[in-house]
């Protein structure tokens, strides 16, 4: 049985996100739309995420803090970053804290889902068996 | 459009004082012979001989430092143009990234709405599904624009290895050969044998190679020769040229050829990021890259890179 990801998407772009929402969910998806990194971890509180798609800039908390905290919060969780542009050193920040991957923007929507799957596969991988 | 000429170089105080120097010795040996001084007037002459020789060898130094001077000037400007461009044309490919990803999305929605509408009998639907299918090309297309727009932006951090720079060229040439030899285009080889190793960036100075053959197939079209030559310019620095005999370069573009975004080329086929990018890259390898031409006659890229 394929278990279906909870996906929460946070970008400040709010036509962005809510089309990515959509387009997600017609693919048989479970997304939750979020607006600031704030807004994601006061989220994360009170519902658990599987996969976390994250923008890298936004006002207030930008994504590589965001990633910081999310993962203080549940270390589990996969966070996959949209960037605008690809630099060795945010790649390697990306990394070290923890995230799963990077993709940068503008990505076709393939890309997308393909990179949430493997980032379910891996959390139900690395998940301990008996965590029901 | 006047062209103003170039104003003759200045010449040092000092060196005015050394023809001075030379005009009163040779005034001084006339003297003599007037005055029947023999051996006095012998000995102004050839002293007056030596400090013109010297005064000459001293101004060719002097003219040879400027012209150093000015062509290593001209370098930093390129290099000070290439980082002001830089940082504005990062921080617009950022910009527009986003837009350009919500227009991917809204194409990919409506892909979506039209494949569940019943459309049987709609006169002009497949039109507008070509339509949309444009827009989603364009996008594309500004997306490669935007993301090479950000690689020639980016802090690279060139990769330092050993490379065998006479197999690195080979191996772009190979990717080139095929295609050029369809349209007539011969490719000569002139490698210098046992060219030593180089330390540098091996992906990035294939960019500048591949991108230098194809500039040169482009230039000759139809019919013509490229030639590769390496060779160990110094003791310390080795040349790579790749010279056409295609079409040339007019001189009025010959110092604009390196800029972002100049191209002689018609739109959509090129960016003009090419030739602007292999210069970032050759400078970041610590090496220089310039360029000669004349009109139908050809065009050489010379670069030289330290070993």
């Amino acid at each position: 049985m394929t278990a279906t990801p909870k996906v929460l998407v946070v970008d400040d772009e709010e036509r962005f996100r809510l089309t990515l929402a959509k387009l997600l969910a017609v693919r048989g998806l479970d997304v939750t739309t979020l607006g600031s990194g704030q807004e994601a971890l006061e989220a994360l509180r009170q519902k658990d995420f599987d996969v976390i798609v994250l923008d890298v800039r936004m006002p207030g908390m930008n994504g590589i803090e965001t990633l910081a905290e999310i993962k203080k919060i549940n270390p589990m969780i996969e966070v996959i970053i949209l960037t605008g542009h690809a630099s060795v050193d945010v790649a390697v920040d990306i990394m070290k804290l923890g995230g799963y991957d990077y993709l940068l923007k503008p990505c076709s929507l393939e890309e997308l889902t393909d990179k949430i799957d493997s980032a379910f596969e891996r959390k139900l991988a690395r998940e301990p068996q008996d965590r029901r | 459009m006047s062209k103003r000429k170039p104003k003759p170089a200045a010449t040092p105080p000092h060196l005015v004082l050394c023809y001075a120097v030379t005009v009163i010795l040779f005034l001084c040996a006339v003297q003599f012979v007037v005055a029947s001084a023999k051996l006095l007037a012998v000995g102004s002459l050839v002293v007056a001989l030596l400090s013109l020789m010297t005064t000459r060898h001293l101004l060719s130094k002097v003219e040879r430092a400027q012209r150093q001077q000015s062509l290593l000037d001209a370098q930093l400007i390129q290099s000070q143009k290439m980082a002001a461009v830089g940082e504005m044309s990062s921080g617009i490919a950022h910009e527009i990234n986003n837009p350009l990803a919500i227009i991917g999305q809204e194409v990919e929605w409506l892909r979506h709405l039209m494949g569940n509408l019943n459309t049987q009998g709609l006169d002009g639907f497949s039109e507008c599904i070509d339509s949309m299918n444009e827009i989603g090309k364009q996008v594309e297309r500004c997306r490669e624009i935007t993301h090479r727009l950000l690689s020639f932006a980016r802090k690279m951090d060139p990769l330092i290895q050993r490379v065998d720079i006479n197999k690195l060229i080979e191996d772009m040439t190979r990717l080139v050969e095929r295609e050029a030899v369809q349209k007539g285009v011969r490719i000569i080889r002139d490698y210098w044998a046992d060219l030593p190793q180089v330390s540098t960036d091996a992906p990035l100075l294939r960019q500048v190679i591949l991108n230098l053959l194809n500039n040169a197939v482009y230039a000759i079209g139809r019919d013509g020769n490229i030639t590769l030559t390496t060779r160990l310019a110094a003791s310390d620095a080795l040349e790579i040229a790749v010279s056409d005999d295609g079409c040339g370069i007019p001189k009025e573009n010959l110092d604009k050829i390196f800029d972002p975004f100049f191209t002689t080329k018609p739109p959509g086929e090129g960016t003009g990021l090419g030739l602007s990018l292999c210069h970032v890259i050759i400078e970041r390898l610590g090496g220089y890259f310039s360029v000669t031409s004349e009109v139908n006659k050809g065009t050489t890229f010379t670069i030289r890179l330290p070993l």
